[in-house]
Order: structure tokens, then sequence, then C-alpha cells
């Protein structure tokens, strides 16, 4: 008789402690958030004669997305604080490479297959979280369906596919080329200049004591920077707003790269709590460098020849600005010295204070595929210096000192 | 049957032993756990109080403001009473919110809230401020540095346990203060902001 009551107790006991085994998770939950962890994505990749499978298993239930495009595979990963990949190395015939790369609003895993001729399916487990998603190449049949992907890289993409720039862009354009000459193909022979003035509409920037904002000097020193440099007919100019309007700094930042532009010139004017600061200094981008963005780093360089052959695709206007997140990376040795150029001509013509060149992480120049510079041309702040950013004369200086320095940087720099 | 009813009896009392066996195993796993969190805290904690002992109730730590003469950071020490470690590192955000003591300037912008602060495992601060932050006149790209700077070399000087710093605003993510300073990509200290 014993026995058997204590089987069934040590039953009993058995089903009681599996059922508290799902405590921790909810015991977890609620753990201050001080404990709480980044989730963590767990990917691998395995061939099989059929199909290659594509695991991902989450240490938490994450809000997906699948989408094809060309060979890519993307999958979005939705509201997470943060996310990291861990990958096990994998050989397959079908998948080329696995990574992570971030958008404001989301992860993307993105899966890269060794051809755009692949299909596929997934399924999903929830808790634990497992993708788990089968591509299968298709037969090449027609082989007059493959193109040539290769285009030179300085050509621009055909114009079926381009991305409408903003009107003020398309007109600087057309007035630049038809100065110098009637053939459309020869456009690129042609230096592209993005003048970008800081701030606009709501987004006021700085205030000065005597109600000078920051958004009004920026536009006027940006109108006469664009008029000097039309004014010579070497360059062509792109400004990223010609009127008091709203425009997003990735915006920005996507118009440079939309228009394939050689230099990016961020103008601002400065403030600070201190009404004394005063004086001129430049900036280009540091790198809160983390393991993360070296990685991505890594990815935009293996994949930056690709990247521009796709900037054509409508389709893909989201994931550019992605993936050009940390374009900038690739320029800073030519962006401080574009920075040096022009701060010397600052230097020289404006009388200002010399902070110096300096290095910041704006978010303006992470996405700018081109040596890029932000140039405060002096403190709003500062009284003083307020009334001089008012004055015409001041903002003619600014914007000569500004072409100087940019024309000695293509002279020493970029020998045609 | 009586042999039955017996039987039954038995079982019932068993039932009963079962469920008490499960409370009390439920406050164990419940209990052990919580201990092990505030055990885990403890340890961070002794980490970063150097030639101090853990039960005195206050710390020092060095909080780093503006100053008006060189735009430079500059160190204040400050006492803040001893805690876990987000509680502490609030305390310091709370401490740069009200100003300095001495001559330095006081940069963050008035009635700014903390309204939360965690750190994760892998030391990645996440510093939640309310709106009142974004609010300044002076955000230019100084001006932005200086308040960013503040918070984050301050919250990286005094806890080894903090590596990087992610600021937040109103619980969200926002790309900057005004206009310059990214803040979509967690800081690292940027010590050549502060005064040798
Ligand atoms: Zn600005």
């Amino acid at each position: 008789m014993m026995p058997r009551y204590i089987k069934i107790f040590l039953t009993l006991i058995l089903v009681a402690s599996l059922g508290l085994a799902s405590v921790p998770g909810s015991l977890q939950a609620k753990a201050p958030a001080g404990a709480k962890a980044t989730p963590v994505i767990k990917v691998t990749v395995e061939d099989s004669p059929e199909v290659t499978r594509v695991k991902i298993s989450g240490s938490s239930n994450l809000v997906y997305n699948l989408k094809k495009s060309s060979d890519w595979l993307i999958v979005t990963f939705r509201a997470l604080a943060g996310l990291k990949l861990e990958k096990s190395p994998f050989t397959s015939q079908v998948v080329k490479s696995v990574d992570l790369a971030k958008s404001p609003e989301a992860y993307l895993l993105i899966i890269k297959a060794v051809s755009p001729d692949f299909s596929f399916s997934h399924s999903i487990r929830k808790s634990p979280f497992e993708l788990t998603i089968d591509l299968k190449l298709k037969n090449r049949v027609a082989a007059k369906e493959t193109k040539p992907v290769e285009t030179p890289a300085k050509t621009p993409p055909p114009a079926s596919g381009q991305v409408n720039p903003p009107p003020a862009v398309n007109q600087s354009v057309e007035r630049a080329g038809q100065g110098l000459t009637s053939s459309q193909s020869e456009k690129k022979a042609f230096k592209t200049i993005v003048i970008d003035p800081g701030h606009g509409g709501i987004e006021t920037g700085a205030k000065g004591n005597y109600g000078t904002l920051e958004k009004d000097i920026t536009l006027e020193v940006a109108k006469k920077l664009k008029e000097r440099i039309e004014g010579d007919l070497k360059y062509r100019v792109v400004i990223t707003r010609e009127a008091d309007v709203v425009v997003g700094l990735e915006r920005r930042a996507a118009v440079a790269n939309n228009n394939k532009a050689d230099l990016f010139i961020s103008i601002h004017a400065n403030g600070s709590k201190r009404a004394k600061a005063r004086g001129s200094e430049t900036y280009f981008l540091s790198l809160n460098a983390t393991d993360e963005e070296s990685r991505r780093l890594a990815y935009f360089e293996n994949n930056s020849g690709e990247l521009e052959n796709r900037l054509g695709e409508q389709d893909f206007d989201d994931l550019k600005l992605i993936l050009w997140d940390m374009a900038q990376s690739a320029y800073l040795k030519q962006s401080s010295q574009l920075a040096d150029f022009v701060q010397n001509q600052l230097n020289q013509l404006l009388n200002t204070q010399n902070r110096g060149i300096k290095q910041a992480p704006f978010k303006v120049l992470t996405g700018v595929a081109c040596p890029a510079i932000l140039v405060e041309i002096a403190f709003i702040t500062n009284p003083e210096e307020e009334k001089k950013l008012q004055s015409e004369e001041f903002q003619t200086q600014v914007a000569e000192a500004i072409y100087q320095g940019l024309s000695q940087y293509f002279q020493l720099y970029e020998k045609p | 049957m009586k042999n039955n009813r017996n039987k039954k009896k038995k079982l019932r009392a068993l039932l009963i032993l079962f469920i008490v066996l499960a409370i009390i195993i439920m406050i164990f796993l419940f209990g052990s756990r919580k201990e092990k969190i505030r055990h885990e805290r403890g340890a961070d904690r002794t980490d970063q109080v150097t030639g101090k002992k853990a039960d005195l109730p206050m710390k020092q730590v060095t909080l780093f403001f503006l100053s008006d003469t060189d735009g430079l950071l500059h160190p204040e020490e400050r006492e803040i009473p001893e805690s876990d470690l987000s509680g502490e590192a609030r305390a310091v955000v709370e401490e740069l919110i009200k100003g300095p003591q001495t001559g330095l300037m006081r940069i963050i912008p008035e009635n700014t809230r903390v309204r939360q602060l965690f750190v994760t495992a892998d030391g990645l601060a996440y510093v939640d401020l309310s709106r009142q932050v974004t609010e300044a006149n002076f955000y230019g790209s100084s001006g932005e540095m200086a308040v960013v700077y503040s918070i984050v070399d301050s919250l990286a000087y005094n806890f080894k346990a903090i590596k990087k710093v992610s600021l937040l605003i109103e619980g969200n993510e926002r790309e900057t203060l005004g206009g310059h300073v990214d803040l979509s990509n967690p800081f690292q200290p940027d010590y050549s902001l502060i005064a040798r």
C-alpha cells in the first residue's frame, strides 16, 4: 500500500516542480529593469540536398516581418531597445552572409543569397522563439534573364529607377549643367557639392539674445555659398532646403547620397549656455565605435559597391538609409582634411577666434557617403557674434571662406 | 469498501500536504531568487566603493559640470546615499540636474526629471529623461555636447559597471536634443571634454 502512496506523492511533487519551472520566466519579467538583458538571436545556416535552412532562435518572442528583394531576404524585428546577433560559422551553397543592421525603428537581419533566383518558405514556433526559413534556388531555365548588374561606380543609375530628388535639387542640377555643357551624360564630370543649411521650420536651432534664430542665419549663408560656387561654373550645387521648412536629418544625408555628392557641407551657428563662448570651429564625425557598429561598418565596406548599384530601386528607400547609416565612417580621413582647409580659411577671412577642427557624433553627418563637415560659423548665443552673424557682409565672408576651403581641397585631393 | 474510504481519506490528506509543500517550494524559489538579485547588485556596489565600507550610508561621487571660464567640464565632489547601481546612477544624474555647489555652471535645463534609469547586464545605462531636457535656447553643437557628456562622463567615471550610456526622452529613442548630437547610438565617455 504505502509504496503506491509514495509513488503518487512523488508524481505530484514532480508535477508541482514542473509547474513551478515556468515561474522563473514571469519572475524575470517582474525583476527590476536593471536586470533586463538585451534579446539575443542565434542564427544557424545549414544546407541539405533539398533546401538551405536558416534557423533563428530568440531569447524572447520577437515581432518579425519577412521581405525578399533581389538576392536579399530581410527579416525585420520591431519594437526593440536592442538586439544582439550570435551566428555560428557556416558554409552554404545558397546563403552568402547573414548580418544585422539597425534602422531608427527596427533591427534588420539581412540574409544574402548567392543569387536573386531563390524562393523561400518559413515556419514559426513561439516560447522559445524559433523562426525557420528554408531557401531554395530556382532552376535556372532562361539564361536570357541574367542581366549585367555591374555598372561603373561613377555612372549615375538609369533614370527609370532613380529616386525622385526634391524639386529644388533638380533645378540646381540643371542650372549648373546648362552653364557647362548641353550633354546630360557628362554631368558627372563635375563635382557635386551638397550644401546643408542647418535646422528649419519649427526646428529653429539655437536662439540669440536679440532673437536671431540659427535656422535663418544658416539659410542665408547657404544661399550665398550656393551663389558663390555656381558663379564659378566649376561645380554642381545641391541644397538640402531652400526655404524655412523642416527637413529630417537622415533626409539631408539621403539627398547627398542620392545625388552622388562629392562633398557635403552642413552650415550651423553655434550655441552655448556660456554667453561669452565665441569663435569658429569645423567638425567632422566621431564614432561611438562599438562592436556592433564596427560590424555594420564592415558590412558596409564589403557591400558598398553593390549598394550603389541598387540605389535606383524605389523599394529600397528605407533600407538604403539604414545601410548607409554609418557611411561616413569610410570618409573620416578626407573629412578631416576638408575640415582643416575650411577652418584655415575661416581663420584668415573672418577675424573670429579659432576654435580649431573637432570631432563629434553629429547625426546629420553619419549617413553621408562622401567627405562631410559641419561648420559652426560663430556663436549666436554671444551677443557680439550674434550681431556679426546678422550682417550681410559677414555672411558673404563666411561663404567666401568655405568656398576657398573646399576649392583647395578639390585642387589638392581630387585630381581628375 | 472500508478500505476504499480509508484510501480516499489518505489521498485527501496527501493532497493537502502537497498543496502546503507546493506553497513552501514556491516561497523558497521566489525568496532565493530575490536574494540572488540582491546579492548580484551588492557585488556591483562593493566594486565601486573604493576605500569605503559597503555598510556606510553615503558614497562620494565626482560630477562633471561646465565651467564658464574655459568651456570644459570640471569635477565637483558630492555625497550621495548608497544604493544599488541604478539607484546611485540615478542620484548622480539628479545631482547634475540640481546643479553645482561651487562656481561651475548648471547646464541641464531646469525641471528636467529622471523618469527611469536602468543598467543592462552588459553595462549599457539607459537614462530616460523628461522632455524638458530638450527645451533650451542654447542648443547649438557646443551646448548639446556639454549636456550630453556631463551625463555620460559622470556616469562612466563613477561606475565601472557602466560602459555606455543611452539617452531616452520620455521613454522613447530620439534623434537629437536640438538637431546636432546623435542620440540614437549609445555614448561612450569622452574624457577629452574634461579639463586637465
Ligand atoms: Zn545647429
